[in-house]
């Protein structure tokens, strides 16, 4: 299971990329987005895996996918200018960024408790849970981020409307 | 069961879990086509015409033009399937299941019976078990996910036609979806879980404790998103024929249209469904507390079919809105509304305890 959700994210990622279409590019991130929702299914939490297509399928890419539609462009803009290095710089980047996240993943205290014990099955995530962690925990980071969210919701209105 | 299961080498679940599958997508999909006829024959009762009921099995037996949908498969299945030439072929194919899967699955969460014991094991009437963790989120998810197949149909057709009806399906689904999602999550409150079977309990066997009553304000909004969710007149801006010919769905002919229309009344039957689960006690059975399993599911067929012959009923009596207008209701009337509904319900729960 944990194979097919992978190579489904990956091979959509990669569509993603390799695709000259933008809306089929948008519709390869949409799977890249719900083979990672069977991701979460997997890890014991359906709650996040329903928040993922909820919030990025069903809203964001909705929106992007409208944007493009409205600018109606059928064809990718060609570089104006492509140089060799800009290529080589970004697989290096990308090389070092993904060298790091697998060194992070094998110095987490998660990895090494789950050698120790066992893969125990862990209790199915519920909505009730993320609530209660969000409300006892996490207060400052929660309310932190619905300030910021509702500032830039009300940023982008000013900008948009002029003459409110 | 039991006898079954051992007949075929296989476990009482999992027998249970294919027949179940069978009975919910079966059932949905006959009744979707037995409602391409009753939306003629409807529209036809309400404007005082007769409608299709010339259409006889043999040639002979005509029950009330029932006969109607078969004929209009085979037509539907022998007619050329026509690709427009600067079409994107692979997503012209793809969309009409993009648009007709969505529908469909957003069924598999909702209870249609009660659940009942026999020879030691709990069968629950509801593809996905209650207490899988995602509840009424998952037809939330599957239903942002309907909109992608007026999408790409409309994309691919590349026509312009089909893409101002796209265009105008994708704003009204982003700009209705919070107002019905804030609606439901009122009654995630009240009801103190968010799984379709605990909501059905809270709700109990009397129609004035069910959430209709209790949130009627939740109800409006929550019914008037099920309208613009499912594209269907007063808000169908996606198919539009007096203004942009038919819209997303202009281009496609043959077996592929066919597949779009019983995708919208697959879609009106999940839609149907889910207010008679959130709003109307599921499969409860009024002023009898403890129905049996038959019984339930009765009740719960009864509750759905009238919830859509609903959805026919103002489709054939209220004119469509401008687009404008349809932005105005859902930005400043519903979303609003919701909100108040929400405050309201969390403010009265804080003073009861």
């Amino acid at each position: 299971m944990f194979i097919t959700f992978a190579l489904i994210t990956l091979l959509s990622a990669l569509g993603m990329l390799l695709q000259k279409n933008i809306i089929v590019a948008g519709l390869f991130m949409v799977g890249a987005f719900f083979g990672v929702a069977g991701l979460f299914v997997l890890l014991a939490n359906p709650v996040a895996a329903a928040l993922q297509i909820i919030v990025y399928t069903g809203a964001i890419m909705v929106l992007v996918l409208f944007v493009i539609m409205m600018l109606n462009s059928h064809e990718e803009e060609k570089a104006q200018s492509p140089r060799a290095i800009q290529r080589w710089l970004s697989i290096a980047v990308v090389a070092a960024l993904a060298v790091g996240a697998v060194k992070l993943v094998f110095a987490s205290p998660g990895l090494k408790a789950l050698a120790i014990r066992g893969a125990a099955m862990p209790e199915a995530m519920t909505l009730q849970k993320v609530g209660l962690t969000l409300f006892a925990d996490h207060v400052l980071g929660f309310e932190v981020a619905g300030l910021l969210l509702l500032a830039a919701m009300i940023g982008a209105v000013a900008l948009t409307k002029r003459n409110l | 069961m039991d006898k079954l299961a051992s007949l075929l080498h296989t476990t009482p679940a999992i027998v249970w879990m294919a027949l179940k599958i069978v009975i919910v997508f079966g059932g949905v999909m006959s009744l979707a086509a037995i409602f391409t006829w009753v939306e003629r024959r409807g529209s036809a009762m309400i404007q005082d015409r007769i409608g299709p009921n010339r259409a006889a099995l043999f040639g002979k037996i005509r029950i009330i033009g029932l006969a109607q949908i078969l004929a209009d498969g085979i037509k539907m299945f022998f007619k050329e399937d026509l690709i427009p030439t600067d079409a994107n072929r692979r997503l012209f194919w793809l969309a009409p299941f993009l648009a007709f899967v969505p529908a469909l699955l957003g069924f598999a969460v909702i209870p249609f019976g009660k659940s009942f014991m026999s020879g030691g094991h709990t069968y629950h009437l509801s593809v996905l078990d209650p207490g899988n963790g995602m509840g009424m989120l998952y037809p939330l998810a599957i239903g942002g996910m309907a909109v992608y197949g007026v999408l790409v149909a409309a994309w691919s057709s590349n026509n312009k036609w089909s893409i101002l009806g796209g265009m105008r399906a994708s704003a009204a689904m982003v700009s209705y979806e919070i107002g019905m999602s804030l609606a439901v999550v009122a009654i995630f409150m009240t009801a103190g879980g968010y799984d379709p079977s605990e909501i059905i309990t809270a709700q109990g066997h009397l129609p004035w404790t069910w959430n209709v009553v209790r949130q009627p304000l939740g109800f409006i909004v929550f019914f008037t998103c099920m309208f613009a969710e499912t594209n269907r007149l007063p808000f169908d801006f996606a198919e539009g024929e007096s203004e942009i010919v038919a819209g997303f769905n202009t281009e496609f002919g043959s077996m592929k249209f066919s597949l779009m229309a019983l995708a919208e009344y697959s879609h009106m039957m999940t839609a149907s469904a889910l207010i008679a689960t959130l709003y109307f006690g599921g499969w409860q059975v009024p002023f009898v507390k403890d129905p049996s399993v038959m019984l339930s599911v009765a009740c719960f067929v009864l509750k759905l079919v009238f919830f859509a012959w609903v959805f026919v009923w103002i489709r054939w009596t209220v004119p469509r809105f401008r687009y404008d207008q349809l932005m105005r209701l859902g930005w400043k009337r519903m979303l609003p509304l919701s909100m108040v509904n929400l405050v309201f319900h969390a403010w009265r729960m804080s003073q009861g305890h």
